[in-house]
């Protein structure tokens, strides 16, 4: 990272370039939620990301009383390709200044 | 194996003539040649066993057979992971996935270099 | 014959190795039908000769004959070859005829929805 051309940030992939290596939070649709090591990413935001874990909310109703049951699931994947279009917004980690 | 995802002397030294030109023709319909990562990814991954989900929760495990630069997907010895709910996939043993309908691959650790992964990325970072 | 241009029929992802076999298209509204893939595109538009669209509702199925069909490239999931050698289907499904199968969309339909009149109701319910 030593450079200052490679840690300038002038648009936002770049904040991703720097979350390279690192654990980040992705959103994506059908309310879907992942968080794992980003290994590598392109201009469409499709993604590589190790040790991840998958959380999927769903909303069911009960067959007798018709409230809604909110669940949610959790998984583990060891490596995840993500397809771009399917991203809503990545958060990188904390930095403490 | 693995190799240089986006290296493109290396990339041109394994092909003959005729397909040289399909390569080239392929990479002018295309609005930046050197942004290929994955495809240069996952055709290195020809041959091992991944899962692909698609957006319609369809899980498919099977051998990459092959892929494009729209990362559409070819998948061998195709087996449904949750076969019960999908009877009409039974009979499938092999299949074309459309790029645009994945959600997810599932990837075998041994096919992520993840070296090799990070200098492609910062490489076609630049390149963008 | 196909008329895709030569990229395509290189591309070892192309559909090409799928002319004049009978395939199982799944579509994103979660259709799915029968035929000969007689023609393709890069787009994965493609024309289906003896279309039939398979209907499964539970354990039973209608296969509903369609003709020649064009599908839009956008629409496809899925491109699967059945392996002939194979049951289609698991042996507790039962074919049924046209009027059966429609009966009993049907009464699924009627089903989901009441779920989801009954649903409000008790949202309405909820508010006091």
């Amino acid at each position: 990272m030593g450079s200052e051309e490679e840690s300038a940030v002038k648009e936002p992939l770049d904040l991703i370039r720097l979350s390279l290596d690192e654990r980040i939070y992705v959103k994506l649709r059908s309310d879907r939620e992942l968080r794992g090591k980003l290994h590598a990413y392109d201009q469409h935001l499709n993604m590589i990301l190790g040790d991840v874990e998958e959380i999927v909310t769903t909303v069911e109703i009960d067959d007798e009383t018709y409230e809604e049951i909110v669940r949610t699931t959790r998984r583990t994947i060891p490596f995840l390709f993500v397809r771009g279009d399917g991203v809503i917004l990545v958060s990188p980690p904390l930095r403490t200044a | 194996m693995v190799g240089s995802y986006i290296n493109t002397h290396k990339f041109l030294s394994g092909f003959s003539s005729s397909s040289l030109y399909l390569f080239i023709a392929h990479l002018l319909s295309l609005n930046n040649p050197v942004l290929q990562l994955f495809f240069s990814y996952f055709k290195d991954l020809v041959g091992k066993e991944v899962t692909v989900e698609l957006k319609n929760d369809l899980a498919i495990r099977g051998i990459l057979h092959s892929v494009d630069q729209y990362l559409n997907i070819k998948l061998e010895h195709t087996r449904v992971v949750d076969q019960d709910k999908y009877p009409h996939m039974l009979s499938v043993r092999n299949c074309f996935i459309r790029g645009s309908v994945v959600r997810y691959v599932q990837l075998p650790p041994d096919g992520v270099d993840v070296d090799l992964l990070h200098d492609a990325t910062r490489r076609e970072a630049r390149g963008g | 014959m196909s008329w895709a241009g030569p990229e395509d029929i290189y591309l070892s992802t192309s559909l090409a190795s799928y002319l004049d076999k009978k395939l199982l298209v799944l579509l994103r509204d979660g259709r799915k039908l029968m035929g000969i893939l007689r023609s393709f595109d890069q787009f994965a538009n493609a024309v289906l000769e003896g279309a039939c669209e398979r209907v499964i509702v539970g354990d039973l199925y209608c296969d509903i004959p369609l003709g020649l069909y064009v599908i839009r490239g956008e629409n496809v999931v899925l491109i699967g070859e059945l392996d002939l050698e194979r049951e289609e289907l698991p042996p507790h499904m039962t074919r049924v005829s046209a009027a059966e199968i429609k009966r009993a969309q049907k009464a699924e339909r009627d089903a989901t929805d009441l779920k989801g009149s009954m649903r409000k109701r008790m949202e309405f319910l909820d508010m006091d």
